[in-house]
């Protein structure tokens, strides 16, 4: 594990873990605003913080209630 | 009217965040195989585990090849994305009644559709030729050199079928109030296409399905085929029909019911 580690070329793969991260930022900052969501709140919290690239994206799509 | 409409639309997008999170997420699917598979070698070799030293053999990627894992990703993750957040672009505002708050004033219902359809087209257009310059970038990094023309190529060529299935989309919303139905029409009718396509082979070598086939050969050969021609003129008309279908559509159900 140490090798692969260190052979990775970090200016290449920091982008993919940074998209990820705005993602989340930006679901989480949506969801704080939020006065409801489609089900409980608190589920697409953890929805959104555990699951790994598609938690936001499924926040976006069914968790935002239109106003 | 039109622009006014159409700016409405586009603000709504920037309020839903949609203007953050699809071009993102558009980035995320281009990049995410060419780098996968760029690192797959020492990623397998790390986790290792195999005994009596097997070897695997891994193949090696031309940088068409690493152009048409993103496309690859686009027709179906994407694909799957744009239904969705399309999904209830009008159908989800005629079920919650909002429709009728726009439509009492005096908006031409051919243009309401069009502004619909431009906003999803904007939207969709940004992020898909985002992701294709991100994936254009890692590609000449990891596996060699595509030339600028012909990542624009690329982008015009595949752009057509993403505009084949909002179009598609947009249609589906004129005909329900469901936005569950609308996705499930919408993927069904591609679906539907890209298997008729397989079954009829030959006989349908111009179905808008065809277009990231006859990409592949223009990305290896570097010249336009007849095909991609005749396929894109196709696909062209096909839209275009898909979308006065919609227009129609929306204006009878609407006017029967103001009458």
């Amino acid at each position: 594990m140490e090798d692969i580690l260190h052979s990775i070329n970090w200016a290449v793969v920091a982008p993919l873990i940074i998209i990820q991260v705005i993602l989340v930022i930006v679901a989480l900052i949506d969801w704080t605003k939020a006065k409801n969501t489609n089900g409980p709140k608190w589920l697409w919290f953890i929805i959104i913080i555990f699951l790994n690239i598609i938690g936001p994206i499924l926040y976006f799509l069914f968790g935002r209630r239109q106003q | 009217m039109m622009k006014v409409l159409f700016k409405k639309e586009v603000l709504e997008n920037w309020r839903n965040k949609k203007w953050i999170w699809v071009p993102l997420v558009f980035i995320l699917l281009a990049i995410m195989d060419p780098i996968t598979n760029y690192y797959l070698p020492d990623i397998l070799e790390s986790v290792g585990g195999l005994e009596g030293g097997a070897v695997i053999e891994l193949p090696t990627f031309s940088p068409a090849d690493a152009i048409m894992m993103s496309v690859s990703q686009y027709s179906t993750l994407g694909v799957l994305v744009i239904v969705l957040l399309s999904m209830g672009i009008i159908s989800g505002e005629r079920k919650s009644g909002v429709i009728e708050l726009v439509l009492v004033k005096p908006v031409s219902y051919t243009k309401f559709v069009l502004a619909k359809w431009l906003s999803l087209l904007l939207l969709v257009f940004a992020a898909f030729i985002i992701g294709m310059m991100a994936s254009w970038y890692y590609t000449n990094i990891l596996y060699g050199e595509i030339t600028f023309s012909m990542l624009l190529a690329v982008i015009f060529y595949y752009g057509l079928w993403l505009l084949f299935v909002c179009t598609v989309s947009i249609f589906f919303n004129t005909v329900t109030q469901s936005p569950g139905i609308v996705a499930f029409a919408t993927i069904g009718t591609t679906a539907g296409i890209s298997l008729v396509t397989s079954l009829l082979g030959i006989r349908l070598a111009w179905s808008p399905t065809n277009l990231s086939v006859y990409i592949q050969e223009l990305l290896v050969t570097g010249d336009v085929s007849s095909e991609l021609m005749y396929t894109t003129i196709i696909s062209i008309v096909l839209i275009a029909l898909i979308l006065l279908a919609s227009i129609y559509r929306f204006n009878r159900t609407f006017i029967r019911r103001s009458q």
